[in-house]
């Protein structure tokens, strides 16, 4: 009778577990940090211009503008530090959020292939704390570590349209696709008492939407930029069985361009996408947060180096991160400088911006990263 | 160098650097613990039950001859065991240097080398050790009658050690006149070893389990030029048991031992030497539902003062392989596997509780069913076989309070999914 009652006690605390959500940082909340979307060129530029840019996977119109079949990746190593009350950490994530390949068909059309980070929500934490462990006597130091790696990523096919440099137009179908790899251990020190254990799970994301661009230049010194995502429903599954179910946020944004000064780009942007949608994709009731996405920035020609004209760019942005804390908006505010140059009479380019965010919400826990992201265009 | 081209290859070098090491990704936010990172799994859960089904003293060896050790002990009235080695093929003939062979006709510096675990050496008095005769047509495996042949119409010879001649290899030399008889007889030499001396004496002899066989060298000629011949060991009996006679090639004769343990009481080495077997009904929530980190056997020592109370035991918890198609616990006994490289140190003497970890146990009858992996360990003595020392432990036939337990500690499993 009373292994009866040890067995119901067990059975008991084992409907009652807990989720994995330790992830470590403010902007790794959730399912993670939305990174991808912007070339580095639109990123040094505060992300203005970034629905005018064809490298960027924002509007699709946008592609109509390439001029010339591109293949571009980018890498954006983040180097950020996150300040608690409890300690601090710094951390360094290698992100690859974006590779893209553009393909003009004939006179008007434009075709474009790209993989852009959607959510990524690679962390690893690891938490002490002291155990009894058999008699009530025997204490040990249990450390938790929790490892999550992988990120969902936005696969779009886009198509755009344009006669004349006034007017463009682009449509994109998207596949959100991605996995969650995670592992949670329990170790001890001592192996001859105690067994440490680890659990490993795989949670695979899959969803569609779709994206409309529109582009429009009344003139040679104003132009305006309307684009937006329709989300469709995202899964989510653990081996074959579904264990949460979604819609991807809805996007829609509006740029404005200004070439009005030689050799000077002023542009602005501001974007709102619907996170709270995804609320339903977390099982411990992380709260998702709508959240406007606003930046400016300025593109000017530099100096000339090597019979090459620099690019420089400035500007900054601010935005709401998806995924809160304790209930609280996570949001997001970056300056970034960046330059471009172009390689080998202009069959490539590069491009570098730097970006130091800093995020917050509301508390005494404060995180800052820098971004460096490097962007290399090949014209084959 | 110009300005104007050094500054692009500087720009570029620089990023492609940082871009270069900060490919090391170092993705560790522990210094944000706990306030970003709040405990995840649950507390571990601590749990004692009555899971012992059967719990039963069996014999730790396969048979006569499969010890690895021989145990020679002279201890007074408390213990006293002997050891057989047995030459059933003695050469007929030798080689003489440039010569062809011939029969042997005389025999010298006739001696037996063993290898001694010094380790295990007790006393510090000389030791005498005798060798008898104890060659017979009696039952093999009738220790009974080998101890009878112990007497003085057979003996061979003695041999007197100082505790300081008494080093790894030890030259025991016999009689050149009995091994002759021997070999012109055409018989077998079955010599029998007995320690005596003024005080207690007990050493560990290597056996042919053990990988140093002892080996006898004698010369069939006065001649230092012809190599000594070598005889190793060899058991012509029993007939047609093969592998019981390589056992009893060499092995230990218990003429006199410690007083064995109650039936009611669990035993784990001793001469003869025993294991405890011990067979759990664990809930099969607890195994397949929840990770245990932590498996303790309760055990209550009883104190057994009968020889060398305060020497330490060195007992090893081996899983049962034994499927269940194998019912006899001692036959499943002999079945088993390693599952921890440390050792428990105990002494006879003591008492009290003992816990015996058993959690790399249940990390293998987790992945396997009951029915090909019994939920069963044995406790054995690391030196099983090779020495007296006995430890004692309550069984389920005692009163409540000191029935062996188990305790276990695990934790729940932790839905790995969305955040």
């Amino acid at each position: 009778m009373r292994n009866l009652y040890f067995v119901a006690a067990a059975l008991v605390t084992i409907s009652f577990a807990s989720r994995s959500e330790a992830q470590g940082a403010l902007s790794l909340q959730g399912l993670g940090y939305p990174a991808g979307g912007f070339s580095a060129r639109a990123e040094g530029a505060g992300g203005g211009i970034a629905d005018f840019d064809a490298l960027s996977s924002v509007s699709p119109a946008s592609l109509a503008g390439v001029g010339s079949a591109a293949l571009y990746l980018q890498y954006s190593p983040e180097f950020r530090r996150v300040t608690t009350s409890s300690g601090s950490a710094n951390t360094t994530t290698a992100r690859f959020p974006l590779i893209e390949g553009v393909l003009p068909m004939g006179q008007s059309w434009t075709l474009g292939l790209s993989s852009s980070t959607f959510l990524d929500r690679s962390s690893v934490t690891n938490l002490e704390r002291r155990q009894n462990v058999g008699a009530p006597t025997d204490t040990a130091t249990l450390t938790e570590r929790n490892k999550v790696l992988g990120a969902i990523d936005d696969l779009r096919l886009a198509l755009a349209w344009s006669t004349s440099p006034a007017f463009r137009i682009g449509v994109g179908a998207h596949v959100f696709a991605g996995s969650n790899r995670i592992t949670f251990s329990q170790l001890f020190p001592d192996s001859a008492e105690f067994i440490s254990t680890a659990q490993t799970g795989r949670i695979s994301y899959a969803g569609f939407a779709g994206s409309l661009g529109v582009e429009w230049h009344p003139s040679r010194v104003i132009g305006f930029a309307l684009s937006g995502r329709k989300g469709g429903d995202l899964r989510a599954q653990s081996g074959d069985t579904a264990i949460g179910r979604g819609r991807l946020p809805d996007h829609y944004s509006g740029s404005v361009t200004f070439d009005g000064i030689p050799g000077v780009t002023v542009s602005a942007r501001t974007a709102h996408d619907s996170w709270s949608s995804l609320s339903s994709l977390s099982s411990s009731g992380i709260q998702a947060f709508d959240g406007w996405d606003t930046g400016a920035g300025v593109e000017a020609s530099g100096p000339r180096i090597l019979q090459r004209i620099i690019t420089v760019r400035a500007g900054a942005r601010f935005r709401t991160l998806p995924f809160g804390l304790n209930g609280q908006k996570v949001s997001e505010k970056s300056f970034a400088a960046g330059f471009g140059a172009p390689l080998t009479r202009d069959r490539a380019s590069f491009d570098v911006a730097i970006q130091r965010a800093s995020r917050t919400a509301g508390s005494d826990i404060k995180e800052r990263g820098f971004i460096l992201s490097v962007g290399l265009r090949v014209s084959p | 160098m110009k300005l104007s081209s050094f500054m692009p290859r500087m720009f570029a070098t620089a990023a492609l650097l940082v871009s270069i090491l900060s490919c090391s990704e170092n993705l560790d936010s522990s210094g944000t613990c706990p306030v970003l990172c709040p405990q995840i799994g649950g507390d571990v859960q601590n749990i004692t039950i009555d899971a012992v089904v059967i719990d039963t003293t069996v014999p730790a060896l396969s048979g006569l001859g499969t010890e690895p050790g021989l145990l020679l002990a002279f201890r007074g009235d408390t213990l006293d065991t002997r050891v057989v080695v047995r030459f059933d093929s003695l050469p007929a003939t030798f080689v003489p240097v440039g010569d062809t062979a011939r029969p042997i006709t005389s025999v010298d510096s006739a001696y037996v080398r063993f290898t001694l675990d010094t380790l295990s050496i007790k006393g510090t008095d000389p030791v005498t050790i005798e060798a008898y005769d104890v060659d017979t047509t009696a039952n093999d495996t009738s220790t009974a009658a080998v101890l009878a042949l112990f007497r003085p119409d057979r003996f061979i010879s003695s041999q007197t050690f100082a505790r300081t001649q008494l080093t790894d290899t030890l030259k025991y030399f016999i009689s050149n006149a009995t091994v002759l008889a021997k070999i012109q007889g055409n018989a077998r030499l079955r010599i029998g070893l007995r320690a005596t001396g003024p005080g207690s004496s007990q050493m560990r002899i290597i056996s042919t389990e053990g990988g140093f066989a002892p080996v006898m060298f004698f010369r069939a000629t006065p001649d230092t030029t012809t190599k000594p011949l070598t005889v190793t060991l060899l058991s012509k009996t029993p007939v047609g048991e093969s592998i019981l006679a390589i056992n009893l090639e060499d092995y230990t004769v218990i003429a006199k031992g410690p007083p064995p343990a109650p039936p009611s009481v669990l035993a784990v080495g001793g001469l003869p030497a025993h294991r405890v077997y011990i067979l759990f009904n664990i809930p099969s929530s607890i195994i397949d539902s929840s990770t245990v980190v932590r498996a303790t056997l309760l055990l209550n020592q009883l104190p057994n003062n009968a020889i060398d109370p305060t020497d330490t035991v060195f007992v090893l918890p081996q899983v049962v392989l034994a499927g269940k198609a194998v019912t006899d616990p001692a036959k499943a006994a002999q079945i088993i596997g390693s599952i921890s490289v440390d050792t428990l140190k105990l002494k006879p003497g003591s008492s009290g509780t003992t816990n015996v970890e058993l959690a790399r146990a249940f990390t293998l009858w987790h992945t396997q069913q009951p029915d090909s992996l019994p939920r069963a360990i044995v406790l054995k003595s690391v030196v099983e076989g090779n020495s007296p020392l006995e430890l004692r432990f309550s069984s389920t036939e005692d009163v409540v309070a000191l029935r062996p337990r188990l305790r276990i500690s695990y934790t729940k499993t932790v839905p790995l999914g969305l955040p």
